[in-house]
């Protein structure tokens, strides 16, 4: 791994978005993902080899988001930075030089306003290289029945926070897989459990976003 | 709340023994239109109808300690509204609040609330105030001034996103946020113990608190609650029933002597990084077991529960986090005789 490519890939662990960034305060003033990634395309270096320091760094992260050695809000900075990774790759995925693994439809399900878990979720598999396609949150069933049929070679994500709203996601769950049988649906949230997913019919439970990573990654190689 | 559940109540808090391990349940909202059989919309709209809804949870499990007991409230919109957010009530399913600040910068311009007049307060207080003789008249008594805490109003006036990540971005920003919520904050709970002298206790409800690790909470989340809860009151009680091993240790310091957790943590491990300074209301899982579970699966829980308790102190048998929808008389029933019986 080059040098750059290292360094992008501590931004990312570490949540350095970019140079005026005061966070991490031991980081600052220093280049963050934004001009290092910017950087290592101007010098040549392949866009597989710079998602690949993304997903090194979220891993990381991830790692320790799991261990309880980071929180949320360290997270979150780490998949800013990301995402300011993803800025400069996104041509590449546009031309075709880079090949997304595939659709993952994503949104916090109806009467639930949480966008805390579903937002987590999607940066980190984007980063990972997938597509993501956010609904955004208080989404209806209707909405992602619409967005299988666009796209139907998806997977499907359900979010929710409240407890209130997990009646919701199951109805949600069975019209999906009534309708779609083969499109696979994973389902996660603070009150939910693997137990209660399995009631759902839901095909898999993340309780981390890098849970949902190895879901999909799981569901494309198996 | 009656006299007797009050004293009980306080009872456990300062230590003492009971001869039956005593039974408490947050009830509101999400469960007791439902439970009584009334649209949400109803529950919400009509106050004599939330009063019976009320008077029927009591009459019916009169052992059980109902807290805060007779709570008017708007789900997750009663404080945000406060401050201009639009609050939605979809037909039949729970309300829910809008965020008003969509950059650090709106912060400054943020106008501090007043509860006597502002949003959905006077609503909830006047409620409350109306239905006061009768609820006396059952042998009751408001006991509790209730609040979501300031990290919970942050997250919903700016987004959880947005707002924990302000906490890392502009930290000077976030802190002028929760100060100018916590101001606001004191002053409702000084209108709700101003207009109700039987109020003596306080309830905070913040699962943003869970989210955060040990330096942000330092900094964006216990001074404020030292403050909120540096009132003089018998009962100082904290609802966060999202992950808790962070803050649980800080509970002392907080001020807190009473706690609603979720239930990712045992309550045995719990009093034990709390010093046993905080009785715990919990933690029988409130979905999986108490709303979906027979009432054999709820027996069952809850006599595993007892048996695992290596100290009976400081503990309420309730589940963790607040009553959900869904759950039966029958399972409510078959909890209280449980613990009656163990």
């Amino acid at each position: 791994m080059s040098e750059l490519i290292e360094q992008i890939s501590k931004c990312i662990e570490r949540g350095k978005v970019d140079k005026v960034s005061p966070y991490p305060p031991d980081m600052r003033d220093q280049e963050g993902a934004d001009e290092l990634s910017a950087r290592a395309i101007e010098e040549g270096l392949g866009a597989d080899e710079i998602l690949k320091a993304c997903n090194s760094g979220m891993q990381n992260i991830g790692d320790r988001f799991g261990r309880g050695e980071v929180f949320v809000p360290e997270l979150l900075m780490s998949a800013r930075a990301m995402n300011a990774v993803m800025k400069h790759l996104k041509p590449f995925f546009q031309s075709g030089t880079v090949k997304a693994k595939g659709k993952f439809i994503i949104g916090t399900v109806a009467g639930d306003l949480h966008d805390i878990g579903k937002n987590l979720v999607s940066m980190v598999v984007e980063g990972n290289g997938w597509e993501v396609i956010d609904l955004g949150v208080d989404v209806k069933t209707n909405k992602f029945i619409e967005t299988i049929k666009q796209h139907p070679d998806s997977m499907v994500g359900l979010s929710a926070l409240l407890t209130t709203t997990m009646g919701n996601m199951a109805n949600t769950v069975k019209e999906i897989k009534s309708l779609f049988p083969q499109t696979k649906v994973i389902v996660g949230g603070a009150p939910l459990t693997r137990e209660a997913a399995d009631q759902m019919g839901a095909d898999g439970y993340a309780r981390d976003p890098q849970g949902a990573v190895g879901f999909l990654n799981g569901m494309l190689y198996s | 709340m009656t006299d007797r559940q009050w004293e009980t109540l306080v009872n456990i808090i300062n230590g003492e023994r009971t001869e039956k391990l005593p039974v408490g349940f947050i009830i509101d909202s999400p469960w007791l239109p439902n439970w009584y059989g009334i649209k949400i919309i109803d529950y919400f709209s009509n106050d004599d109808l939330w009063l019976k809804a009320n008077l029927k949870a009591i009459n019916d499990f009169p052992e059980a300690i109902f807290l805060p007991g007779f709570w008017s409230e708007f789900g997750m919109c009663t404080e945000p509204s406060a401050f201009g957010a639009r609050v939605t009530f979809p037909p039949d399913e729970f309300p829910h609040a809008h965020k008003i600040i969509n950059s650090a910068d709106d912060i400054d311009d943020l106008v501090e609330p007043n509860p006597k007049t502002d949003g959905l307060l006077p609503f909830m207080l006047n409620r409350l105030k109306l239905a006061q003789p009768k609820i006396e008249d059952a042998g009751h008594k408001i006991k509790f001034a209730v609040a979501r805490g300031p990290l919970n109003i942050a997250s919903y006036l700016m987004g959880t996103t947005e707002f924990l990540t302000t906490l890392m971005m502009q930290p000077d920003k976030a802190e002028m946020l929760v100060r100018k919520i916590t101001s606001y904050l004191k002053n409702w709970i000084e209108l709700q113990r101003a207009t109700f002298p039987t109020i003596d206790g306080i309830l905070l409800l913040d699962d943003i608190i869970g989210f955060m690790g040990e330096p942000e909470f330092r900094t964006f989340g216990l001074p404020y609650f030292k403050e909120l809860f540096d009132v003089d009151v018998t009962v100082r009680f904290l609802h966060n029933d999202a992950p808790c091993k962070v803050s649980a240790p800080i509970l002392p310091e907080m001020n807190v002597n009473l706690f609603n957790m979720g239930f990712d943590v045992t309550l045995n491990e719990l009093k034990e990084i709390t010093q046993h300074k905080v009785t715990m209301l919990g933690n029988i899982p409130p979905r999986d077991v108490l709303a979906a579970g027979s009432a054999e699966d709820v027996t069952h829980a809850v006599i595993e529960l007892i048996q695992s308790l290596e100290d009976r102190k400081h503990v309420i048998i309730s589940c963790g986090g607040g009553m959900p929808p869904d759950v039966k008389t029958e399972n409510i029933k078959a909890f209280i005789e449980a613990v009656n019986n163990n």
